[in-house]
C-alpha cells in the first residue's frame, strides 16, 4: 500500500525510522526554484503530501504554500515550533536557536556560497584565480618533492 | 490619379474608394486660391520672309520633341533607405577590454580605443603586450568584458581614422610571366612602414602605462581566451 | 486558469404586475465573470421562473478568502451526471481557500470519474472547523499530531549523461 497507510506507519514508528530528515513542522528547508531559490525557510504547516506552508521571516521569504518537489530538507529544525505558528513565533524561535548562523556555517551553505561566488566572477577575476591556483599547485608540488627526498 | 500609382496600364494600385478617401473630399473641397501663373499662349506669330509665305506664321511656343521612346522604359525604384550610424554597445567604452572572436587574432584580449566613422571599433593589443596591432574590428565579433583600464587623460591621434587603414595602391603590375613563375614561391613580405610602427608605439605608450597600474592585467591581456569543460558562454559573466 | 468564487446578484425585470421583483443572490465558483453570470442564469432558470431574456444582473463581485494563509479542511457536497446517471457526493479537501478546494475538486472529479465542469454542480462548500468532524481518512491522516514523513527516493538531476557514481536517492 502506497500513500496514506505508509504515512501512518511512518508516524507510529518514529523512533525506528532509518530516515534522518522528515517533512515536519519546524523543518528548515532550502528552496530550489522560484523567486526565492537558494534561500532557507521553515515549514510552518503541512498542507498535504505535496505542499506545505513555508515561512522565512529571517531570510525575507513571505509565508506561502510551496511544493516539496522544489525544496530540499536540511538537517536543521525548530523542535518546539507549534503547528501553524505565525511569522513572529517562527522568527523568535529561529533567532533563539540560531538557525541562520548554523546554516551559514554549515559545509553545505559555505559550498553553495563558494559556487555562487565563482559563478559571479568576471573574465579578469577568473584569470586571476587561475593564476593563483597555478601558483598554489607549484608550491604544493615543490614541497611534496622536497618531502619525498627527505 | 496621381495618388494611385499604376500597377500595370489602366490598373491603379488603389481602388476607387481608396482614391476617394485619399482625396479627402469628405473634408470639403479645397478653397485656397491658386497662384496666378502668367498664361503663356500655345502659339505665337512669327514673321517669315518670302513673298508667297504670307509674311506671318503661327508656330507653337514650345516645340514638341522630335524624339520619343518607342518602348516604355521602367524608371528604377528610388531607395528610401538612409544610412544610420552604427550604435556602439553601451558596454563598450574607451578602455574596455574586448575579446576578439573572429579573424587572425581570435581569442585575443585587446583594449578598445574609439569608434571610427564607419562604425568599426579601433583596438590595440597593445602590440608589445600581446602582438595585436592597431586594428579595426566589427563590434559583432567581439565580447565586451567588464574589465576597463583607466583611460583618463589618454587621447587617440585624430589621424588614425578609416582612411589610415586604407590599402596603399599597388605600384606597377608584375608581368603575367613573372606571376606565373612566382606561383608556389613564398611571397616576399612587405616591410611595415616606419610611420605606422611609430604610430603604434605612440598610441600604446600611454595604454601600457595604464595597464602597468594593475597587477596581472598585462598577463591577462597576453593570455588568450578559451572555454574549458563545463563552461558555457551564455552562463559566464564577462 | 484559477477558479474564483463570485457573488452574482440578479432579478426578474420589473413589470407592471410586479414592479419590485425579488432579488436573488448566488455564490458561484467559476473561471471568470462571464462564466459566473452564465452559471447564475443556468441555475436560476431551473429554480425560478426567471431567465436571461426577462431578467437582469445587478452585480457581480469576487469573494476573496478571509484568511488565505491558514490551512483549512473543506467538505464539499456535489451532484454530478455520470454517463449512466446522476449521483450525489461528499468529498473533503485540505486547502488554503474555498476556491482552491473547488479547483482541486474539479481536478479530482475529472481524474477519477472523467467528469467535466458542465456535469458537476457544487451544492455546498463548508469549512470543517473541528478535526473530529473530518470524515475521510485521506484528510484525517494529515491531522495526526506530530505528523512527519520522509521524502524518499529523491533523484538529483545530473548535468552529464555519464557519471562515475550512482545517484544517492536516500537522505
Amino acid at each position: 500500500m502506497v500513500g496514506p497507510n505508509n504515512l501512518l506507519y511512518a508516524v507510529s514508528i518514529r523512533s525506528e525510522s532509518t530516515f534522518k530528515r522528515f517533512v515536519e513542522v519546524g523543518r528548515v528547508v532550502l528552496l530550489r526554484s522560484g523567486p526565492h531559490a537558494g534561500k532557507t525557510a521553515v515549514i510552518a504547516e503541512i498542507i498535504d503530501h505535496n505542499r506545505a506552508i513555508i515561512d522565512g521571516p529571517a531570510t525575507g521569504i513571505p509565508r506561502h504554500a510551496f511544493p516539496y518537489r522544489h525544496l530540499t530538507l536540511t538537517p536543521f529544525r525548530l523542535p518546539k515550533l507549534p503547528r501553524g505558528a505565525g511569522s513572529g513565533t517562527v522568527l523568535k524561535q529561529l533567532t533563539s536557536e540560531g538557525i541562520v548562523e548554523k546554516w551559514n556555517k554549515s559545509t553545505w551553505a559555505t559550498k553553495r556560497t563558494a559556487i555562487e561566488k565563482r559563478k559571479s566572477l568576471n573574465d579578469f577575476e577568473r584569470f586571476k584565480t587561475f593564476v593563483a591556483k597555478k601558483s598554489r599547485r607549484d608550491v604544493v608540488r615543490k614541497s611534496v618533492k622536497a618531502a619525498k627526498k627527505a | 490619379m496621381a495618388r494611385s500609382k499604376t500597377l500595370s496600364p489602366h490598373v491603379g494600385r488603389l481602388s476607387r474608394s481608396q482614391v476617394f478617401a485619399k482625396r479627402g473630399l469628405h473634408k470639403g473641397q479645397k478653397k485656397s486660391e491658386k497662384l496666378a501663373v502668367p498664361e503663356t499662349p500655345l502659339t505665337r506669330e512669327v514673321s517669315v520672309g518670302g513673298e508667297k509665305n504670307g509674311s506671318t506664321r503661327t508656330v507653337p511656343t514650345s516645340k514638341a520633341p522630335r524624339y520619343y521612346p518607342a518602348e516604355d522604359v521602367r524608371k528604377p525604384k528610388k531607395s528610401r533607405k538612409t544610412i544610420v550610424p552604427t550604435k556602439l554597445r553601451p558596454s563598450i567604452t574607451p578602455g574596455t577590454v574586448l575579446i576578439l572572436l573572429a579573424g587572425r587574432f581570435r581569442g585575443k584580449r585587446v583594449v578598445f580605443l574609439k569608434q571610427l566613422e564607419s562604425g568599426l571599433l579601433l583596438v590595440t593589443g597593445p602590440f608589445r603586450v600581446n602582438g595585436v596591432p592597431l586594428r579595426r574590428v566589427n563590434q559583432a565579433y567581439v565580447i565586451a568584458t567588464s574589465t576597463k583600464i583607466d583611460f583618463e587623460g589618454i587621447t587617440i591621434d585624430e589621424k588614425i581614422n578609416d582612411a589610415y587603414f586604407a590599402k596603399a595602391p599597388i605600384k606597377g603590375r608584375t608581368s603575367a610571366e613573372e606571376e606565373f613563375f612566382a606561383e608556389g614561391k613564398p611571397k616576399e613580405k612587405e616591410p611595415i612602414p616606419e610611420s605606422k610602427a611609430a604610430d603604434q608605439k605612440a598610441v600604446d605608450k600611454a595604454i601600457i602605462a595604464a595597464i602597468r597600474e594593475e597587477e596581472y592585467l598585462a598577463k591577462y591581456l597576453k593570455a588568450t581566451f578559451g572555454l574549458t569543460k563545463g563552461q558555457y558562454p551564455h552562463q559566464l559573466k564577462f | 486558469m484559477t477558479v474564483s468564487e463570485y457573488q452574482v446578484v440578479g432579478r426578474h425585470l420589473p413589470t407592471e404586475a410586479d414592479p419590485n421583483p425579488k432579488i436573488y443572490r448566488m455564490r458561484i465558483f467559476a473561471l471568470n465573470e462571464v462564466v459566473a453570470k452564465s452559471r447564475f442564469w443556468y441555475f436560476l432558470r431551473q429554480l425560478k421562473k426567471v431567465k436571461k431574456a426577462n431578467g437582469e444582473i445587478i452585480g457581480v463581485n469576487v469573494i476573496h478568502e478571509k484568511k488565505p494563509l491558514k490551512v483549512k479542511n473543506f467538505g464539499i457536497w456535489l451532484r454530478y451526471d455520470s454517463r449512466s446517471g446522476t449521483h450525489n457526493m461528499y468529498k473533503e479537501f485540505r486547502e488554503l481557500s474555498r476556491a482552491d478546494a473547488v479547483k482541486s475538486l474539479y481536478q479530482d472529479m475529472a481524474a477519477r470519474h472523467r467528469a467535466r465542469f458542465r456535469s458537476i454542480h457544487i451544492l455546498r462548500v463548508v469549512e470543517i472547523e473541528k478535526n473530529e468532524d473530518v470524515r475521510r481518512p485521506y484528510i484525517k491522516q494529515l491531522l495526526a499530531p506530530g505528523l512527519r514523513f520522509p521524502l524518499p527516493h529523491r533523484v538529483q538531476k545530473s548535468r552529464s549523461t555519464f557519471v562515475a557514481h550512482r545517484p544517492s536517492t536516500f537522505n
